[in-house]
């Protein structure tokens, strides 16, 4: 038969000649081209990555291998946001999937089947080939369908976190006709040259054909696989030009994700520190620089992060693709890029939106790391520009001169205990736990009631606690998080120095805050203590029986999970059975809870922090409790604490809706 | 232009009214518990302006302070503002100097390091508010002097100054060296930058004693206090605060305004 | 030879051709002081031919006016007054010298000290002779005003001091008291007069002057910015007084330093005086504390400033302070 002056011989479309050209030939110097311009465009961008300092990701490899294979093979990485009702992991691991089967099927053809005819093994069903095909072509066909509900939902539903500009369409639209492409050419490969066929999808397909003769199909065949070809060389250039590139670097990102605890940011050596923070791109290092490739910009950040849905300037989406086109283009010339990193780039203002939260890092599936990109930035504006907000410097100025950030507090650490007896360490260490009351706990008027609380419980409990009293320095969190690691580290030297004078062991801190830093970023300097938060050991007393909650609270109760205690120390349960344990009660979850929980607006150093643009943040969350309707929220945090009772007077239900510590509530019902 | 602060250790300004003690006896305040001595907030106002100096003209700050223990970490503090070095001087004998005493000490370590153009105090001491040592140091180096000043220029011979007045400034003109006390009007102090606060930490300081300094002990220490402390105590809060109540804001007005004219205020 | 010191020397301020306030208190205090230690009252003003002032000097106590010629007189430069206060007081030999803590006294008072190699102490707000040691006791306080120091001489002679402005009232002048006025002439040593004052540089003032205000209307940081005082200006209008700040306003550069009342700024004494948004620091309640009655406006319920007080509002000032001109308004009528 002749088509285009070509002799057709066999089905392989390889095997035929084209122009005079053998079709493999052909196929391998598209396939070269293709792959030159792929591999030179992977470089570069891995030379533009090495720009980057240096960081040991080679730890732990057997639990990174586990992570690895749970996240990719079994696309855990969207398949977790079924809990946000987001449905697009399921699409996303049939395309996966696919693509793995393709990659499979492609590697064989490359090596082998390109220069040999296809044997027909189709016919029997039992062979490997047989079944690997039956399941490739399914899968295919689930990518068709994964693929119109993505264009359907992306362009018509219009779900918020996914942009509809024209780059997703074309991705989509080109794997739409990469799987239908297949799928036509294996059918018209069935009809033309096995009848028989136990493959249905190829069969059903093949239906479509069903009136055309021979040469047509034939040409159909050799168009639908070229065409195929094409496409799919098309895509292996296109992918490191677009945001697929998350195909190769999420790779790498998830296996060489931090396995620091979530709280711990990273320290600076001031010994052999040449700067403090980060104020180019390529003062980042290089995992850093990775997440920035790894980005599929799927939207899920932004959609959960507090800053941006409040209307602050600041998305993390937007940062991390902004800091691709800077390293991008510092990476090609030789030269500074034409904006300013800080200030430019990213503004100063967007720096300071950041509440470190965690929601963002939480939902990313490539597990990306926008908080300490910020907190670097951060740093450079505070210790290397002296650049910070006028209230943030007050508070620092406090830390510093006063060892507490609360300007302005009429009181002393050691008020609270007035009229009870709280022992105070001594050298002879005849305590069992330390108990950290905390600045917020000890100088807030609002917050001593949590601290009063807890106390009292802890007495009735039996529990032989101690403080330090007026020698407790502030932990050092808002110093961190306001960027000036210098003044963190001093006081913590100063606090681990003390602690292990009085030889402390165990420490219960009621300040989630408090409770992170002492937990997980003590250690980086030595300071290494058993810490629990004052949910956790009030769960235990309850538990034990030591403290019996036996009165009705004729309210409806409901929970917000503090950012630093839920995501970032996996604490939600402990305070839940606290409130179940309660006789006869009522009980609702927020609509964002546990670890899509809703930032109160306190972190990051925004206690300190004027906000005033947008939405505030509190205000919002303080929506959410009224919409849930409930009367009083219980809390685990003293900034929550506070920025509920400000977001309440704001919405001005003073008298609808109670906040409270659960340790007042605790102290109410026992 | 070498340029020497003189600064002071005081106990926190800052810590509420309601918490502050006094030891009637020894007659002096009483740390209260858990809240560090500070910098001399105007002190920290002329490292400040010596440092704007520094950034505008040029020059090294050196700082100073004088103390019976050593305040190594208000030295620090400067140092970490962006003052180059510092002297501690330390001694047993300085206890119990009065103005006149500590202007001599640090007059004569001023002598020690001999060269400089511009000495800095800051207007007075948030402790015993008087503001002694700046002009007796002057008066002892036999320099010219200007007080209360929140703004420096550095002319070709010597410095215009702005004083602060009640009425609003006046400008002088000083030729240099001359002593300068320092007023709050300069502004914010700068937070210690993060290089300053790791250079500050690694420097060493010298310590000099009476000895080094050349002290004529005669002028110091209590024995040659001009002045006895013969009592210190807390004054009785004589007003008692009547608050007026209302409803609204606008009713509390109300009352407020009857109450006044009831008893003649309006 | 040892000299026997006597007397007070008052160091007068004359500002725009008349007596300072500042000056006026200090005669009282100088005349009681006198009149205990049975010693006489002197004033040294610089360079005034202004026979009324010395008139009124001498109506307010003072036993003799010494009138200080000098052919270097520039107004208010410290330099100045150091060198002929010192000249002056080593003819007199007084036994305490007394001057008011302002711009001036706080410049001289403790230079004259340091060159008659004698004892100072500064801002002041008793004097007292004790009764068993004859000896002058100096009270002042300290800590921002926490608590109050006093101080004796041991046998410094001459005792300089300088007195907190407002501390004393200006007595009642008596026209028929009698007096010495005597002129000197002083020749100073220009060699020491190394600066120079270039320019003087006042704020105009509308309007009544605070040290003589009956009512003054505050505002502190609560204010919030320069538009609330206009609130505040409404009020004073009506009440007769006039506005003030705290040091808040000034950082934040709302209102003119001027303005400033405080420890470092002016002392009042009025009638009236309310604070509105202020905090009730220990060195703004220095510059107000005299008052006769003190009403505070501030939303912050533990607010120092309700210590201080006779009377206080607890609320957001915008929200009372309109209702209560209005309210003022209406009892005038």
């Amino acid at each position: 038969m002749k088509i285009w002056e070509i002799e057709i011989k066999s089905m392989n479309p390889t095997l035929e000649k084209f122009w005079n050209i053998p079709g493999v030939i052909i196929l391998y110097i598209l396939f070269i081209i293709a792959f030159v311009l792929f591999a030179y465009r992977i470089l570069r961008l891995y030379s533009f990555l090495s720009l980057g300092g240096k960081e040991n990701r080679l730890d732990h490899l057997g639990r990174r291998t586990k992570l690895f294979l749970g996240w990719v093979l079994g696309e855990w990485c969207t398949l977790r946001s079924i809990t946000q009702k987001d449905w697009a992991g399921i699409g996303h691991f049939i395309m996966f999937w696919t693509f793995v089967l393709f990659f499979v099927n492609y590697a064989y053809f490359f090596v082998w089947g390109a220069w040999h005819p296809s044997n027909p093994p189709l016919a029997e069903a039992s062979s490997f080939s047989s079944i690997f095909y039956s399941v490739l072509d399914f899968s295919t066909l689930l990518s068709i369908g994964a693929v119109i509900w993505a264009l359907a939902r992306r362009y018509i539903v219009r779900p918020r976190r996914l942009e509809t500009n024209f780059e997703p369409a074309v991705i989509l639209i080109l794997i739409f006709f990469l799987m239908v492409t297949h799928l036509l050419g294996e059918a018209l490969k069935t009809t033309l040259f096995h009848e028989t066929s136990s493959n249905v999808i190829r069969l059903a397909f093949a239906s479509f054909f069903h009136g055309l003769n021979q040469s047509t199909k034939l040409a159909y065949y050799y168009t639908a696989w070229w065409i195929h070809i094409l496409i799919l060389l098309g895509f292996l250039v296109y992918v490191p030009y677009s945001k697929h590139l998350h195909i190769i670097a999420a790779l790498f990102n998830v296996f060489f994700r931090s396995l620091l605890p979530r709280g711990a940011l990273a320290s600076i050596n001031i010994e052999t520190a040449e700067r403090l923070g980060v104020e180019k791109i390529e003062e980042f290092n290089w995992k850093q620089l990775l997440d920035l490739y790894a980005c599929a910009e799927c939207g899920r950040c932004q959609a959960s992060c507090p800053a941006y849905l409040s209307g602050k300037s600041l998305s993390p989406q937007e940062l991390i693709k902004s800091l691709k086109i800077h390293l991008l283009e510092k990476g090609r010339s030789k030269k500074e890029p034409t904006l300013q990193l800080i200030g430019e780039r990213v503004t100063e203002e967007k720096v300071w939106d950041c509440l470190t939260c965690y929601a963002c890092q939480e939902v990313c599936p490539v597990c990306n790391e926008h908080i300490d990109k910020l907190m670097d930035l951060r740093r450079s504006l505070v210790m290397t520009k002296n650049r910070i907000p006028e209230t943030t410097e007050r508070a620092l100025r406090m830390l510093m001169m006063r060892g507490d950030p609360w300007a302005g507090t009429q009181h002393l650490r050691n008020d609270w205990t007035k009229g009870l007896e709280i022992k105070k360490l001594s050298k002879k260490n005849d305590v069992d736990i330390l108990y950290w009351v905390g600045c917020t706990g000890a100088l807030d008027d609002r917050s001593m009631s949590i601290t009063l609380s807890f106390a009292k419980l802890m007495k009735q409990a039996g529990l032989n606690f101690g403080i330090l009293g007026a020698e407790e320095g502030c932990c050092g969190d808002p110093a961190r998080r306001m960027g000036q690691e210098l003044v963190f580290q001093t006081q913590v030297q100063r606090n681990i120095d003390m602690l292990k004078r009085y030889n402390v062991k165990k420490i219960v801190a009621s300040c989630p805050h408090g409770y992170n830093t002492l937990k997980n970023e003590y250690p980086q300097f030595g300071g290494n203590f058993e810490v629990i938060h004052h949910t956790e050991l009030l769960a235990e007393l309850i538990k034990n029986g030591k403290l019996k909650p036996n009165k009705v609270v004729d309210k409806k109760l409901t929970y917000h999970d503090p950012c630093y205690l839920g995501r970032y120390g996996g604490i939600y349960q402990a305070p839940r059975d606290i409130l179940f344990s309660i006789p006869k009660l009522q009980f609702v979850e927020l609509n964002r809870n546990k670890k899509d929980s809703f930032c109160c607006g306190g972190g990051g150093g925004h206690m300190w922090l004027e906000e005033n643009i947008g939405k505030r943040i509190n205000v919002i969350r303080t929506e959410d409790v009224a919409e849930a309707k409930a009367d009083i929220v219980v809390t685990a945090c003293p900034f929550c604490l506070l920025m509920f009772e400000d977001g309440i007077k704001k919405k001005h239900l003073q008298g609808y809706i109670e906040v409270m510590d659960i340790s007042e509530l605790l102290e109410r019902v026992i | 232009m070498n340029i020497i602060v003189c600064v002071k250790e005081v106990l926190n300004p800052e810590i509420p009214s309601d918490k502050f003690r006094i030891d009637t006896e020894a007659k002096r305040a009483i740390p209260p518990e858990g809240i560090p001595p500070i910098i001399n907030p105007y002190d920290e106002r002329a490292v400040e302006l010596a440092i704007r100096v520094k950034e505008k003209y040029g020059g090294k700050i050196m700082v100073l302070t004088a103390a019976v223990n050593a305040s190594v970490s208000v030295v620090k503090h400067a140092l970490s503002m962006g003052a180059d070095d510092g002297v501690i001087l330390v001694d047993q004998a300085f206890e119990g100097s009065d103005g006149f005493g500590t202007a001599h000490i640090l007059a004569q370590a001023i002598k020690k390091i001999g060269n400089y153009d511009l000495i800095l105090c800051g207007r007075e001491a948030a402790d015993w508010d008087e503001g002694l040592v700046g002009p007796i140091i002057a008066e002892n180096l036999s320099l010219p002097l200007v007080t209360l000043v929140k703004e420096i220029d550095v002319m070709e011979k010597g410095l215009k100054v702005k004083r602060v007045t009640l009425d609003a400034y006046q400008v002088f003109s000083v030729p240099l060296p001359a002593v300068i006390t320092v007023s709050q009007e300069v502004g914010r102090p700068r937070l210690p930058s993060g290089w300053g606060i790791i250079s500050a930490a690694r420097k060493q300081l010298p310590v000099w004693n009476a000895q080094d300094i050349n002290v004529d002990f005669s002028q110091i220490g209590i024995s040659a206090a001009r002045r006895k402390l013969v009592k210190l105590f807390i004054p009785k809060r004589e007003r008692k605060c009547e608050i007026v109540q209302g409803e609204t804001p606008a009713e509390a007005a109300v009352k407020l305004a009857d109450r006044l004219r009831d008893i003649g205020a309006i | 030879m040892s000299i026997s010191y006597q007397g007070v020397l008052v160091c007068g301020e004359i500002v725009d051709g008349k007596m300072n306030t500042v000056t006026r208190e200090l005669l009282n205090i100088g005349r009681k002081l006198c009149d205990e230690l049975n010693q006489s009252l002197s004033i040294l003003v610089i360079d005034s031919s202004n026979q009324e002032i010395a008139n009124e000097a001498i109506a307010l106590g003072s036993d003799k006016v010494y009138i200080v010629i000098t052919p270097h007189f520039t107004e208010f430069h410290p330099d100045v007054y150091t060198a002929i206060m010192a000249k002056v007081s080593q003819q007199i030999a007084p036994s305490i010298i007394l001057f008011g803590h302002t711009d001036l006294g706080r410049d001289v008072a403790p230079r004259l000290a340091a060159k008659l190699r004698t004892t100072v102490v500064m801002d002041c707000t008793h004097l007292t002779i004790d009764a068993e040691t004859a000896k002058l006791y100096q009270t002042k306080p300290v800590y921002g005003g926490n608590a109050m120091a006093v101080w004796a001489s041991e046998s410094f002679q001459p005792q300089i001091v300088t007195l907190r402005p407002r501390s004393v009232i200006p007595a009642e002048p008596l026209p028929s008291r009698k007096g010495e006025i005597l002129t000197i002439n002083i020749d100073i040593n220009e060699s020491r007069m190394e600066s120079k004052l270039l320019e003087t540089v006042k704020e105009v003032v509308k309007g009544i002057k605070l040290e003589e205000a009956k009512v003054i209307i505050a505002g502190g940081g609560g204010v919030g910015g320069s538009e609330g005082f206009k609130l505040l200006e409404e009020l004073a209008k009506v009440l007769g007084g006039t506005i003030a700040v705290t040091r808040v306003p000034c950082d934040e550069g709302w209102m003119p330093l001027s303005l400033e009342i405080g420890q470092t700024g002016h002392i009042v004494k009025p009638k009236l005086y309310f604070a509105i948004g202020i905090s009730g620091a220990l060195q703004h309640m220095a510059g107000c504390s005299g008052s006769k009655w003190i009403v505070a406006v501030n939303k912050d319920p533990e607010a120092h400033i309700f210590k201080e007080a006779d009377f206080g509002v607890i609320g957001d000032y915008r929200n009372v302070l309109q209702q209560f001109i209005d309210e003022c308004r209406a009892l005038g009528k």
